[in-house]
């Protein structure tokens, strides 16, 4: 609890509500929170955004509580998100603090409230895919880490790691081309988007390799049968469950 | 050249800003509006170009931040960036090409008040500090101080208690009044401490508006002063010509003398002008 302070700064005292509201939980992995947090990580056409609605009907079949959040998804920012990038007014550091502002508030309102009340809690793209995307839009590794500094710690973060042709031969069949932010267009790496898509995203893959060690990110070959990479994830998220004292069950 | 508090973002050049960046920092109710309204005609006057911006005017966030800001579900850290994402875009789209032609930039509040807000709700100093670290260094913060006892009149008798202001999201209770007191020392102590360490030059904002101009006006034609012997002397003559600078510096006396003049209100038709009838009749914020 925060039960707040006093400080003397200079000649003042001033009385500060709360301790901190930015809570610096890179540690609060497990052992702060008594609920669970599973991410899954990749490119798009990884097949990841697949793999987390099969978890998600697994666990809720065994009675968990699940809550599923998305990124970019918040009421109150995603507007501001989506004007940004129809009217391509993004650079770089907006990109990468907009989508801080969403995620921040998907965290103060939703995730860090569920963690606390024993929830399990899904996210497809978590703070990992910031870093990738906005280190390859030329931010600073440093500054975008420290941006995301008052993030919740996962249990397991996962990563469908596969081949960029696979997720593009992928993607190329699902839909009419690229959109504008997502194939990078915005950096100029080539004016065909196709092109360009495939540049940007070789530059995420390369940084998403960097932080498989970094963070201890859990590899999924996603070239595997989908049925296969479920198995492996559910046997891992089964782990962390049997020594979970305090989940919610639905009621 | 100019500098960062420390990053620079990507695509930033930090050559060529010839412009200045002049800061009007303060609490809620110490007259920067005010201020601000009266330097930019002034400043035309003379015949410089004036960008003048201020906090949640960016196109990409402004509107967003203000419909966050009436329900009751803004969040502290949310606020904090959404925040932090309209002053970069102000920074990149407005302030830098602004400076880049040559314009004086007036920025009513700038990283300032954005790190006191966040650090009295309770965000960590050095993770705000962090996220600003792109920041342009101003030429001039001139913080205009009120304390509590003196602002608090000037706020509840214009504007009224508003949610935000009386730091309704950070105190516990219901009590406008005493937490509007409670929000506002705190962030006077906050401003008070960022005031050392980023060398705002304080004016005392008790004053009467047109004295507090006249304060402003001859802080800021010193550093326009500065400026125009660095472009005159430098440059293509070298050496030679910055000696030359400095020694005619201590000679010619007639800018200093034009200088003093303007920087009187009374002397100045546009500010006169201004304080005609009962001394209240400023400009609106726009």
């Amino acid at each position: 609890m925060n039960t707040g302070s006093n400080m003397r700064i200079g000649p003042f005292e001033v009385f500060y509500p709360i301790e901190s509201a930015a809570p610096r939980l890179r540690h609060n992995g497990d052992q702060g929170l008594p609920g669970r947090l599973f991410v899954v990580e990749g490119i798009d056409g990884s097949g990841k955004s697949t793999q987390l609605s099969l978890l998600h009907k697994w666990l809720e079949s065994r009675g968990y509580g699940v809550v599923f959040s998305q990124w970019n998804s918040s009421e109150l920012v995603k507007d501001t998100t989506k004007l940004g990038k129809k009217k391509k007014m993004l650079t770089p550091a907006t990109f990468s603090l907009i989508h801080a502002t969403d995620f921040a508030d998907r965290i103060e309102r939703s995730i860090l409230p569920l963690l606390k009340a024993g929830a399990v809690v899904l996210c497809d793209r978590y703070i990992y895919t910031a870093f990738a995307r906005d280190v390859a839009r030329g931010m600073d590794r440093q500054w975008v880490r420290d941006l995301y500094d008052f993030a919740a710690k996962p249990t397991v973060a996962f990563y469908f790691r596969v081949p960029l042709e696979t997720a593009i031969t992928r993607l190329v069949t699902g839909r009419d081309g690229f959109k504008f932010y997502e194939a990078g267009l915005d950096i100029g790496l080539s004016d065909d988007p196709t092109e360009s898509f495939r540049l940007f995203q070789g530059r995420i893959v390369d940084e998403y390799e960097k932080m498989i060690p970094e963070f201890g990110l859990t590899v999924v070959d996603a070239t595997l049968p989908v049925e296969v990479q479920q198995a492996q994830v559910r046997q891992i998220v089964r782990t962390h469950l049997e020594r979970a004292k305090d989940l919610r069950v639905r009621p | 050249m100019r500098q960062t508090y420390g990053k620079v973002l990507p695509g930033m050049k930090l050559s060529d800003l010839a412009g200045k960046l002049i800061v009007v920092e303060g609490t809620d109710g110490a007259g920067r509006s005010t201020q601000i309204n009266m330097l930019r005609p002034w400043l035309e006057e003379l015949g410089h170009a004036v960008l003048d911006t201020g906090m949640t005017r960016s196109m990409l966030a402004g509107e967003g931040i203000r419909r966050a800001k009436e329900g009751n579900n803004l969040g502290r850290m949310t606020q904090s960036l959404f925040y932090a994402t309209d002053f970069v875009d102000r920074l990149e789209n407005e302030m830098i090409p602004a400076l880049r032609a040559g314009f004086i930039v007036l920025t009513d509040r700038y990283i300032y008040s954005l790190m006191a807000r966040a650090i009295v709700r309770g965000m960590d100093a050095g993770w705000i500090r962090g996220i600003y670290s792109a920041a342009l260094v101003p030429d001039a913060v001139f913080y205009l101080r009120l304390d509590v006892e003196q602002l608090t009149p000037r706020v509840i008798f214009s504007r009224g208690f508003d949610y935000w202001e009386s730091g309704m999201d950070v105190f516990p209770g219901q009590d406008m009044y005493e937490n509007f007191r409670s929000y506002q020392a705190a962030l006077l102590a906050e401003f008070d401490r960022l005031s050392v360490e980023f060398n705002f030059e304080t004016l005392d904002a008790s004053a009467d508006a047109r004295l507090v101009f006249a304060q402003l006006q001859a802080k800021v034609q010193r550093i326009l002063d500065a400026d125009s012997r660095k472009t005159s002397f430098t440059g293509a003559h070298g050496h030679a010509a910055a000696t030359a600078a400095t020694r005619r510096e201590h000679s010619v006396t007639l800018p200093r003398e034009t200088s003093s003049k303007q920087s009187d209100w009374a002397f100045h038709p546009v500010a006169a002008n201004l304080f005609r009838g009962n001394g209240r009749n400023f400009p609106e914020h726009k």
